[in-house]
Order: structure tokens, then sequence, then C-alpha cells
């Protein structure tokens, strides 16, 4: 550890406490001290004691030989890290977590948050979060781990009450229960060469399946570029679903996780991969324990040679569901999103070309593989092709996940899938993807939703999350809602979106907007900031100005 | 390092800036490129010398083809490109770059901690004053450290700072901490500066665009009546450097391009400099008095003319040369 000697030897720098020392090694036990493990180090940190004091993130730096800004600024980086100086009083060991985007909100988020902060005995925490990936049962709280559903005060203390604070495991299908319903055959069947990956790219291109985790980009050509690329090649999973809204990856993987398992082994062996890394969000801890127990499963008794696969946890950063912010993730830094070019397709994790992936874009794979590419692309209306899952939630009588044609309409999804609108409730308008896709009224309820046939309307589909709103929302609110979020999850690189956020939440604050401050401000956040989140953080604001301007009068 | 220019990648590619035909040499960025063609484009997180980060987006600029603007500092151009940085988007991003920036500024004004703020600079050029925006709110001061000044009021969160430390001078002291609107520079644990393992190398002083880290004192605020290069007189690296100087007193030291430092010094060369102006200084040759006899006592400096006497260069000169002559005489020329 660097000490140095300042004026009249005085040492400088805190000293590394033994007794920190030997708690931090002892949780470490055996596992590599390399820098990609610092945030799963972290995790053991806080899981243990609740909060990482300065004593820990000393030992951790110095066993991990890292200097201690770069530990420092990586805890204080994520949200599910408390870091605390030595004087600081640590955090209560229990916290709950009420969400408060838009579909919550609209439920009653606030509320809730009063009544609990009323309520509150010091032994527990209580913080607002984005969004927790269970929209269809707003409001949320989330009591340690464990979701309450549907929330409200009474729900909330009989789960404090019964200790109940952990998230219970998804009920999934088995590996044992997947193989025996021919799971993994056709992973073995490309291994043995009945298929070549040529084919199976050409099939993927075929079907045009495109990236779902929202940009859409064609997975078959995706595969194809990275076959092009120098080995060694990596694969990255990406299942950090935070977009406000969306809810669909959880509910796949919740159900059927050696779906996209499977999917990836076939990726893998197309593109000639080496390691897999998947990357889940730690809001999603029932899911992750449950995909350990299955991976641990997997690896005992593999249906053929299994490359390795590391599951990596994130620590509460929406911004880490971008490609390379993710990436940077994995590797055990701050989630800043990289610049392009270089393309992760060229240089990507560990410097190398990877494969990122939704991943619910490799749950279809083995459908498509085995159904054919028309089985996925003769679905669709309107002249779009393909499947969405479409996570919806709002004022709606069934929210839920719904695989639905590609290019369905926002009123058809009302009527043939949501069982209409909540009685007393009128369509009003609907966020078609999300916080970052922006917002359509409802006379635009008959637009195909899909990528490409939104950008005419200044909106974007991304994961295909659909918030209803009713004539009980208001647009004007709700782009607050959206822009209070993007701030909050800001990673704080670039100027247009660190400051713009901030600056455009004080001026959305007011009661009258300066809108043409707002619109000035939102062309340089789009043009100019490094990200997706940036560059999308002005369509709520724009599109609640240009289609309900009826709210601003 | 710098590269050696024999083999420095010497291809030039064509490229369009602004309606006009240039040529970028080797991996000069577009910005590079644009630098030696005097064709001014605002910048701030990017530094020579540092790794360009394109972070504060006051340098971006529409490459034809492309959705979104690019950071001039981190695109190298390609044979053909067609490049605008002076049209009505490109210049609306860097106008709204350096308002949003300025907002922050102390008193939402000119930086109060140095003459030669570049957030100052390009603001001034583009006409850019009384931001419209609600200003942060502010950071205090840590003036825990002798020698340099921390006002992260003044911070435009570009990291030049963090990159001089981390990856030029390798010091890893300064990291960037927190999320979003409340990322901070931190200095270790987030602890004073005063208090961490920094070893005053004042290089993110010198990285520092906005004088948010400064020398202590406010040194950077007095206008040096004139600048002296010359090498650092400490090791024998030989780091150049350049003194300001205030009526015959050094204020502050820059480091200089040279060989072995291309402009980063050390907390000698930087700081050490107090001893020009000591009262015990010798500033001209002495010789020793008849009656000042040499004892094993350290001599009083309050005292020195009881011992010595003050003698022109010439005298001093001939006194020694005559020494060492008497010694070659007596002793022979292999005494």
């Amino acid at each position: 550890m660097k000490r140095t000697r300042g004026k009249k030897g005085r040492i400088l720098g805190s000293a590394v406490d033994r007794k920190a020392l030997a708690e931090v090694r002892d949780l470490l036990a055996n596992e590599p001290r390399t820098r990609d493990m610092l945030i799963e180090h972290l995790h053991k940190i806080q899981d243990r004691y609740h909060h990482i004091s300065s004593r820990h993130i000393l030992s951790l730096a110095m066993e991990m030989n890292l200097p201690r800004a770069e530990v420092y600024e990586t805890a204080t980086f994520y949200h599910h890290f408390d870091v605390i100086k030595e004087n600081e009083t640590p955090t209560p060991p229990l916290t709950i977590r009420v969400c408060n985007s838009l579909t919550c909100e609209m439920f009653g988020a606030g509320q809730l948050l009063d009544e609990l902060i009323s309520g509150n005995n010091t032994d527990v925490r209580i913080q607002t979060v984005p969004c927790v990936g269970r929209c269809n049962k707003a409001p949320l709280a989330i009591v340690g781990s464990y979701p309450v559903e549907t929330a409200n005060k009474a729900k909330v203390n009989r789960a404090i009450f019964n200790k109940e604070t952990e998230c219970a495991l998804p009920e999934c299908i088995t590996y044992a229960q997947y193989r025996k319903d021919g799971g993994y055959q056709t992973l073995i069947d490309c291994i043995n060469g009945k298929h070549q990956p040529e084919s199976i790219i050409k099939l993927l291109e075929d079907s045009n399946l495109r990236g779902l985790g929202g940009a859409g980009f064609p997975v078959g050509r995706k595969w194809r570029i990275l076959r092009e690329q120098p080995q060694p090649r990596l694969i990255a999973i990406n299942i950090d679903e935070g977009e406000p809204g969306t809810f669909k990856d959880r509910y796949y993987l919740e159900r059927d996780p050696h779906r996209f398992i499977e999917g990836t082994l076939i990726a893998h062996w197309a593109i000639e991969a080496t390691d897999i890394y998947i990357y889940i969000r730690d809001e999603y801890t029932g899911c992750r324990k449950m995909l350990e127990r299955e991976l641990a499963t997997l690896r005992k008794d593999p249906p053929c040679k299994l490359p390795n696969i590391y599951l990596r946890r994130g620590a509460g950063a929406y911004i880490c569901g971008e490609e390379s912010a993710m990436i940077e993730s994995i590797e055990g830094k701050r989630g800043m999103p990289r610049l392009r070019p270089p393309y992760v397709a060229e240089v990507g994790l560990f410097g190398r070309p990877t494969l990122e992936q939704n991943m619910e874009s490799m749950h279809w794979i083995r459908d498509i593989i085995e159904k054919g590419a028309d089985w996925f692309a003769a679905e669709g209306r309107n002249g779009r092709k393909g499947l969405r899952s479409f996570s919806v939630s709002g004022r709606i009588q069934k929210p839920g996940i719904y695989l639905a044609p590609a290019g369905i309409t926002m009123n058809e999804l009302i009527d043939e899938f949501c069982g209409g609108m909540l009685p007393g409730h009128e369509f009003y308008g609907y966020f078609p993807g999300g916080a970052s896709g922006g917002i359509l009224p409802a006379s635009l309820g008959n637009v195909p939703l899909d990528f490409d046939t939104l950008q005419a309307h200044d909106c974007f589909i991304g994961s295909a999350a659909i918030i209803v709103l009713s004539d009980k929302d208001s647009a004007k609110a709700l782009a607050l809602n959206a822009m209070r979020f993007f701030e909050h999850e800001s990673c704080g690189q670039c100027t247009p979106c660190r400051v713009g956020t901030a600056k455009a939440v004080k001026l959305m604050e007011q009661n009258d907007w300066d809108q043409l401050l707002l619109k000035d401000l939102a062309q340089a956040m789009e043009d100019a900031s490094i990200c997706g989140l940036g560059q999308a953080a002005p369509k709520p604001l724009r599109c609640a100005m240009y289609y309900f301007p009826e709210e601003f009068e | 390092m710098a590269a050696n220019p024999d083999k420095m990648n010497k291809n030039t590619t064509e490229f369009t800036l602004n309606g006009k035909s240039i040529e970028a040499i080797g991996d000069e960025t577009i910005l590079q490129a644009a630098k030696r063609y005097h064709i001014e484009i605002p910048h701030l997180c990017y530094k020579d010398g540092l790794r360009p980060d394109g972070n504060c987006r006051a340098c971006m600029v529409e490459i034809k083809g492309e959705s979104v603007l690019a950071p001039a500092c981190c695109r190298q151009p390609t044979a053909g490109m067609d490049v605008s940085s002076d049209n009505k988007r490109t210049v609306h991003s860097q106008k709204m770059v350096l308002e949003l920036l300025l907002t922050d500024m102390p008193q939402q004004a000119k930086s109060p901690y140095t003459l030669n703020s570049e957030l100052d600079h390009w603001a001034e050029k583009l006409d850019i004053y009384d931001p419209r925006f609600h200003q942060r709110n502010q950071p205090h001061a840590d003036l825990s450290h002798p020698a340099i000044a921390v006002n992260l009021d003044a911070c435009i969160q570009c990291t030049r700072c963090l990159r001089a430390c981390r990856e030029e001078q390798v010091n890893d002291v300064i990291g960037y901490a927190f999320r979003g609107s409340h990322s901070e520079i931190v200095f270790d644990t987030d602890e004073p500066m005063g208090e961490s393992t920094c070893v005053a190398c004042g290089d993110c002083v010198q990285a520092c665009p906005t004088g948010a880290l400064m020398p202590a004192n406010n040194v950077a605020l007095i206008e040096p009546d004139h600048k002296v290069d010359t090498v650092c007189p400490y090791c024998g690296v030989g780091c150049l450097l350049t003194y300001n100087v205030k009526n015959d007193r050094i204020q502050y030291v820059d480091g200089r391009d040279g060989p072995s430092n291309h402009g980063r010094l050390c907390v000698k060369g930087r700081y050490g400099f107090d001893y020009v102006h000591h009262p015990d200084r010798l500033t001209t040759p002495l010789i020793r008095r008849k009656e000042g006899i040499k004892t094993d006592e350290l001599i009083d400096p309050d005292n020195l003319h009881k011992y010595y006497r003050e003698a022109s260069w010439e005298e001093a000169l001939d006194l020694a040369a005559e020494g060492l002559r008497n010694i070659r005489d007596t002793k022979g020329p292999q005494a």
C-alpha cells in the first residue's frame, strides 16, 4: 500500500486496518483478485455488513492491488453500495425500496412513500428507487429483496413483521425438465454438424430477428460481423433490464431460463467464441439465484463441452444496460458508456471482439431454428415482420407480457390483449418504449408498433415497454418523472447529459415550462450526448409539449 | 512519449472541414488537424499530452452521413469525410455545452481562480454570457493542502486532472466518484487533498482548464510581468520549466515541453522555488576574511560578514586559481 511521508514525518492517507483486512480476506476467500472482480467483491462486503466502510475500501484496494481512488470511485457509482466514512452512521440492515418510476407513480408510489416514511422506525431505511421491473403489479415496494406487489403500508409492514425479506426463487423449467422436453438437442445438432454456422446465420437473417434490448440491430448480421473479427471473441448477455416499464426479460427468465442459455451456446458455437459473460441486474435477486443454481446443474451434466460461463451481478445502475457501459461494469469499473467507434463487436469486453445480446434475443434462437425462419417472420401486422414481447402496464385491465405480432397498434393491443382500459379510465396516451421512447397521444393509437415505425413521430419502441395513460394522468407530470429518472441514472460522464438532465428537471419543476429553452437544451442533448441515455432523455418532454399542448395552457 | 519523428506514421488523410479540403497526418484527430490549419473548434476536456476522453462535448462536429454529432477530439478522419464544425447544428451544441458549464461556475461568471480559464476563453469567443439555467449546489472549497487549492465550484468534470494524475504521473490519487450530476473529483477515498496520498506533483493543477485546482494562495491570479524559460535546478533529469515572475519574485511554475518531461514536473520543480528568495541564499562570491578562522561550528548566517567579505567574480576566481596553482606547484600535478 502506498504511503507517503509528509511534513514532519506524518503519514499521508489513512493506514490499512488489520481487522478490516482480515475481514475482507475472509470474504474473498480463494476468489481471484483480478480487477474485473471488483464489483463482485464489493457485493460480498455490502451483503455481509450492509454498508461499505472506508476501512473496507482501503483493505479491498490493498488486497486487489488497486489504487484506493479506483475502488472508491467504482463503489460510489453504484446505488446498491452504501459507502460510508469512518464517522458516519452505518445504514440500517433492512432497506425498503419504493419504486417511483412511471407506472408506480401512476399507481400511488408517492402516497405509499409518504405513509411508509411517516410510520417509519429507525431500524429500516426507506429509499426511492427507479423501476424494479414488476410494473404489472404497481406500485412496488421491495423489502430487502422481497418484492411486495400492489404494495400498501399494511402489506409492507406485514412483510417486515414476518421477516419476509428474501426474494423467492422463481419456479422455472429446470434443467432436467428442459432436457426431457428436448432442450439442448438443437445445440447438440449444431455441434454434431447437422447445422453449419453459415446456415444458422442465414436463417436468423431470414427470420428478421432483431436485438430486443432496444436498439433492434439485426441478430444474424451481428453474428456475421463477429465471425469476421479476430479471435478470441467473447459473448456478453445483457439482462440488465432497467428501462421503466420493461419486465419481459424477467418474465422469460423466471419461466424458462435454459432457452436463452441454449441460444447463447448456439451463438457461442456459431461465432466460435471463448468465454460467456451474463450480466444480470441486482434487482432480480431471485432470478440470479435461480440462474446460479441452473448453471451449476448444467455444468454438472453438460449436453456438450461447455465454455466458461460467468454470471455477473449489477449493482443498481440503469446505465449498465447500455452495451458498452455493461462491458465497463463487467470489467469492474464505473458503468460509463464508451465512445463509438470502435464498436463493441470490434473492441468490446477486455478489448476483445464481443457479441453482446439482450437475453430475450437469445430466447428465440432455438424456436427459430426448430420451427424455421418463417415461423417468426410470418408473424406481424401492418406490413411488419416478427413477434414482439410487449411489457404493458398502466391503466389497462390486464397488465402483463404479451407476445404479439410486430406492427400491432396500441388500440389493437389494448382491445385484443389487455382486456381494455380500466373502468372509469379513458385512453389518453402511451409511452411506446419506456421512459426513453417518448409519449404518444391516443390519437396516434393506430400507429404500427415496431422498430423504425415510430421515428416519424419522434418516438422509439426500444424494449417495447408500453405504459398506457388515461385521462386521469398528465403527460407533463410523467415527462418530469421520466426526466428525474434520467437525472438519477445519468452516469455523469458527458456534459449534455450530466448537466442537461439536472437543468431540465429544474425547468420542468416550474409550473410554466420555458419551452424555448427546453427545446434548445433537448436539441443539444440529442445531438451531443455520448450514449442513448442522454440522446433519448429529452423525448418525453418534447412529446409532452408537442402532443399535449392543452396541458400547458 | 513523443513519437520518434522518423517512425511516425506520415500517411495523410484528405478530408473536408467546413468546406475546405485539409489533410490529417498520421493518427491525427479532426481536432488536431483543424488546429494545424488554424481552424478553431472549442474544446475543454482535450489537452495535448493527455489521452483524449471526449466527455465535455464542446468540440462536437457534424460528419455527413452520421445521425448524431461526433467529438472532434476523439475522431480520426477517414478519406473523403465531410466534416462541419461551424454550421448551425454544431454551433448550437457547442454553445449549449459551454452555457451549461458556465451555469455552474461561481457567480455564473469568469473563473475567480485563474486568469487563463479555457472555459472563459471559449465562452467569450462564442459570445456566451448570462446562462439561462439554475445553478447546482456548489461544493465547499478544500484548502487543506499547502501547495494546491481545490475549488470544485469551478470544476467542469472534464477529468483532465484525473488523467494527469492516473495516466501520466501514475500517482493514482485522483478519482471520479459518485454518479450523474453528483459526480465529483475526489482524492483517494474522498479525503481532503492535504490528508490524501497526494505527492504534490501539481500535474493536476497544470491540467485543470478552469482553476478548480490551482496553486494555493491565489498566486495564479497574479499577472506575471515576465516569464523565464529555464531548466529545473534540482536533479539531473533536466525538466524544462517556466518561472512566472512578478516584481522580481517567482510566483508560480509551469512545466514546459522538453524531451525529458513533456510539460510534467515533480513537487520540487513545481513548488520548490522559495530558496531563490531566501535571505541565506548566496548571490555573490564570498572570500574568507583573514580573521575568519575555520572551525567545526556552523556559521550563523546573520553573522556571515564576520567571516566573509563580498567579492567580484574576477577576484574570487583569481583567488581560487591561485590556490589551485599553488597546490600544483608545491605538491605536483597529481596532488
